[in-house]
């Protein structure tokens, strides 16, 4: 038994310690925003956030999860992830859509620990994520926007 | 010409963009399983070429949880037909069994198993005991179509014969010229790389079989299935989920057999979704081209003849004899000839991959051009003003002739409804700033010291649909508030298509974007759509999505005029409301009008419109993109980088410009991967593929390149619904040019994609750089 702390829940699974998060957030508890891409740290795809840190889920074993918080998109409530939310929509950022829970957990947390981010910053905190649909130019000015708006 | 309009061209957010900001958008993986469901598991070849002598299954069907185990020798239709039987694709994407005995690249399925849960069926996997024949394999398309070549897989030859088209007379029209240029171009291997995995679940109710599955091409797939299972359309049920990426990766193949086969023997629901190496290795990849170029010129840059011998690399199973959209129609020449022969090797199978065809061609076409230009010292933005393209020009090699030709030996003509190839051309130059970057040929904008910059430009067309993929079907229900809801089979992968459907019918019956619902997805319900390609949504589609709104609004007004005691000519709608012309105060209320009885019924109006609409093949509207690139070589890291990259494209009216731009961003980034980074790597020795995966196989990420200016030359076309034609393939098509064409200003040497390192240090090399 492992127990898990998931968006303010508290989890009993029966699992073993070296399967990866992505999985047991998706398989077990049905938290589908969380997405599977490359398996190996690469494209972002299955990004969440540990103690309000992002992560790649897929690389994390749930063994080495005790005690810490794990939050997924479906259990981000902040003020700062709504705002982001909506510029995504005003901009019409999403294509196919897949990478995008993934692309937000990496906004949100950027925008939390630095409202105020510049290009290099924003390169910085988003170079991890991938999007085949070619979304960047306007992840670029959906972050602007978000950042304004929280202002 | 242009229409007035309150709808089309706006900017109006996405109808799923809120599903797919939360999370919620359920993808085929994402879809939760149904009771007693088992996962599938697929035994692959090592062997690029080999023949299954023996296979032993018993091991793998005594194994607790198993559930069923198909070989190439499992009957499929209780009719005899084994899964080794081939399966011919009418799109030409996969031709070839769901389980071969004679396996034919490195990845073809041996066996499939379904099992409790993945792992048993992967323990499953290994304990099936094959033996293999080897037999000789072939990688090369060269060597593959020497006399004496071994055959490549068991049925046919190794070279499909040639679609040829020909125009005037070819040997008059390079004796016209002047100047005759040759040239011959290849490129490397694109894979679609879509972030997520292909995957189906299928499930038999007695003898009707339902499949969910992400896919643009939910019609096209319940035909697969209905073929090659032997059964009604009314046995095949299919339900499609959005695509976490398509770019031609989610229809024209064959692994939904798979789960449809296990299904039947296990008795229970099976899924598959393939791993990322599966979807990376055994789905398809673009076709890798070889193509020789031969242009005649006059000496004042008049192009007077032109002729193509494009050989493409269909791997082990594609089926391609030409391909596959309009090309080698950029320019307008008295005389031409394109030759297009589709090769067999014993690789993964090649297929459509976003603006095939197209790109492969237009990129040979451009660069021959570049040459010519060269040769009589010309400006390649004069040249390219003096002879694209232009509306009523004929389409030579449009694929209506070829199955005009195919399907009833006739020889039509197809006409250009519209180029705004002169407005991309002459603008995008300007906005590159190409008159002062542009120093001449095989010269550098500018050198900073170990900085080089060079400007470069392309142009290419792409089709907007083409007749032949068949009528649309669609349907306009109205409910009693005057919200309304449209079925359409135009399917979801990123390309917006639900939204500017429902922009459409929103226009047509004068209500907000908001007002309509879009249900899609399910061979039961939704008309036909054969498969959203070939960008034909907004070109074709749309044909049915408005004619189906026009029905729906002339019921309306009808019923309207009896409530106003009007004639329904005189009537129309806009903002919810319907109104008499010319006295706009006298009116009612969409919500009032289809809530209120009607006296001679004692109920409200029941209003449902509906329309199937094929496209009549004489008249094609084709996209048009004019790219320009500025790059910058690093002369001590043989690093190129983009420093300002041009996008001038014509897709008629721009009906959601935020669609639109989504779309030619996107086509960019794709296609500056397949310029630099994207590269199917196949060991020589066995014809495995060595990148299968995110880390080896490099897609852009965001801090690759900078971001594509993007413009528009919105050229009204009179044959489009609103003036549009189609945008999401087509954006990827002028790219390679462009960079290439860059590259060789900077460098003098001509470099084919992907120009990696590697080949650009060679080139200084061969400088003396
Ligand atoms: S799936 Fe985890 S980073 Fe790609
Ligand atoms: S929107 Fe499709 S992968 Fe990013």
């Amino acid at each position: 038994m492992i127990n898990l702390k998931i968006n303010g829940k508290e989890h009993n699974l029966d699992v073993e310690a070296d399967v990866p998060l992505v999985w047991v957030l998706r398989d077990y508890l049905g938290l589908n925003a969380v997405k599977f891409g490359c398996g190996i740290a690469v494209c972002g795809a299955c990004t969440v956030h540990v103690d309000n840190k992002p992560v790649r889920s897929c690389v994390v074993p749930v063994g080495s999860l005790k005690d810490k918080q794990i939050t997924t998109l479906e259990g981000v409530e902040s003020d700062i992830a709504a705002k982001i939310k909506k510029a995504w929509l005003d901009l019409q950022v999403p294509q196919c859509g897949y990478c995008q829970p993934g692309q937000i957990m990496s906004v949100i947390n950027l925008l939390e620990t630095n409202p105020n981010p510049d290009d290099a910053d924003i390169d910085d905190a988003m170079s991890g994520n991938l999007c085949r649909c070619g979304t960047y130019l306007k992840i670029r000015e959906a972050i602007h926007v978000a950042a304004e708006s929280i202002k | 010409m242009r229409d007035e309009t309150s709808i089309i061209g706006k900017s109006l957010p996405l109808i799923d963009g809120y599903e797919k900001v939360t999370g919620r958008l359920k993808y085929a993986g994402d879809i939760p399983p149904l009771q007693r469901m088992h996962y599938a598991k697929v035994l692959r070849s090592p062997y690029a070429h080999a023949k299954v002598v023996h296979i032993d299954t018993s091991a793998a069907e005594a194994l607790p949880g198993v559930s069923a185990v198909i070989t190439h020798k499992d009957e499929i239709t209780g009719k005899k037909k084994t899964c080794n039987s081939p399966w011919h694709d009418f799109s030409f994407n996969f031709r070839g069994p769901m389980i071969s005995q004679e396996v034919c690249y490195v990845g073809d399925e041996v066996a499939v198993v379904s099992a409790i849960d993945e792992d048993v069926a992967k323990e499953a996997i290994k304990l099936i005991e094959v033996e293999y024949e080897e037999l000789p394999a072939i990688f090369d398309m060269e060597e593959s179509i020497k006399p004496g070549a071994p055959q490549v897989h068991p049925w046919g030859p190794n070279a499909l014969d040639p679609s040829v088209f020909e125009w005037g007379d070819i040997e008059e029209g390079f004796k016209e010229a002047d100047h005759i240029i040759e040239n011959r171009i290849t490129m490397g291997n694109q894979q679609h790389a879509p972030l997520d995995r292909n995957s189906c679940m299928a499930h038999w109710e007695g003898d009707k079989v339902s499949i969910w599955t992400s896919t643009q091409a939910l019609f096209w797939i319940r035909d697969a299935v209905t073929e090659f299972f032997e059964l009604s359309p009314n046995k095949v049920r299919v339900h499609s989920t959005p695509t976490g990426g398509s770019f031609g990766l989610w229809w024209g193949n064959n692994f939904m057999f798979l789960a449809v086969a296990l299904a039947r023997k296990a008795k229970r629901p099976v899924r598959l979704i393939l791993t990322r190496d599966e979807v990376m290795t055994t789905v398809k990849r673009r076709e890798k081209p070889l193509i020789d170029a031969k242009i005649g010129i006059k000496k004042d840059g008049t192009m007077v003849s032109q002729s193509y011998r494009h050989l493409m690399d269909n791997g082990a199973y594609g089926n391609k004899f030409d391909p596959y959209q309009s090309v080698a129609d950029i320019y307008t020449t008295k005389h031409g000839r394109a030759e297009f022969i589709g090769v067999a090797t014993n690789l993964l199978p090649a297929g459509c991959m976003r603006g095939v065809g197209d790109l492969t061609l237009a990129y040979a076409m451009e660069q021959t051009i570049d040459m010519a230009a060269e040769k009589i010292g010309m400006d390649p933005v004069e040249f390219r003003l003096k002879n694209h393209w232009q509306t009523g020009d004929i389409c030579h090699t449009s694929q209506e002739v070829l199955f005009a030709k195919l399907l009833f030996n006739k020889t039509p003509e197809v006409e250009l409804t519209s180029s705004g190839l002169a407005e991309c051309i002459s603008k995008g130059a300007e906005k590159i700033g190409w008159k002062d970057k542009w120093k001449g040929w095989g010269k550098p904008s500018s050198v900073d010291g170990h900085k080089i910059r060079g400007v470069g430009m392309g142009i290419s067309t792409h089709i907007s649909g083409l007749a032949f993929f068949g009528f649309n079907g669609i349907t306009l229900k109205v409910n009693p508030d005057g919200t309304m809801v449209l079925t359409t089979g135009i399917g979801r992968m990123g390309q917006g298509g639900d939204t500017t459907q429902a922009m459409v019918a929103a226009e047509v019956m004068g209500v907000e974007l908001e007002d309509i619902n879009v249900v899609d997805g399910d061979t039961e319900v939704v008309g036909h759509t054969m498969v959203t390609f070939g960008s034909n949504g907004m070109h074709m589609v749309s044909r049915a999505t408005k004619a189906a709104a026009e029905h729906a609004k002339e019921q309306l007004l009808e019923f309207a005029a009896k409530e106003l005691e009007a004639n329904p000519e005189d009537l129309d709608i806009k903002n919810r409301r319907i109104y008499v012309k010319g006295t706009e105060d006298v009116g009612i209320e969409l919500k009032e009008l289809m809530s209120k009885p009607i006296y001679e019924y004692l109920a409200a109006p029941e209003v449902i419109g509906s329309a199937s609409k094929g496209v009549e093949f004489h008249k094609a509207g084709k996209m048009m993109m004019a790219d320009f690139a500025e790059i910058e070589i690093d002369t001590r890291t043989a690093q190129m980088k983009v420093i300002k990259f041009v996008a001038y494209h014509d897709s008629g009216t721009v009906v959601n410009p935020a669609v639109c731009e989504n779309q030619v961003a996107g086509g960019y980034y794709q296609s500056m991967g397949l310029c630099t980074t994207e590269n199917l790597v196949f060991d020589d020795e066995t014809g495995a593929i060595l990148n299968p995966n995110f880390m080896d196989y490099k897609v852009v990420g965001p801090m690759d390149m900078p971001d594509p200016e993007i413009y528009f030359g919105e050229v009204y076309d009179e044959d489009g619904p609103f003036g549009a034609k189609g945008i999401g393939e087509g954006v990827t098509c002028a790219v390679p040019i462009a960079i290439s064409s860059a590259v060789y200003n900077a460098l003098g040497v001509r470099i084919d994609p992907p120009m990696t390192p590697e080949k650009i240090l060679d080139a200084l090399k061969s400088k003396g750089r």
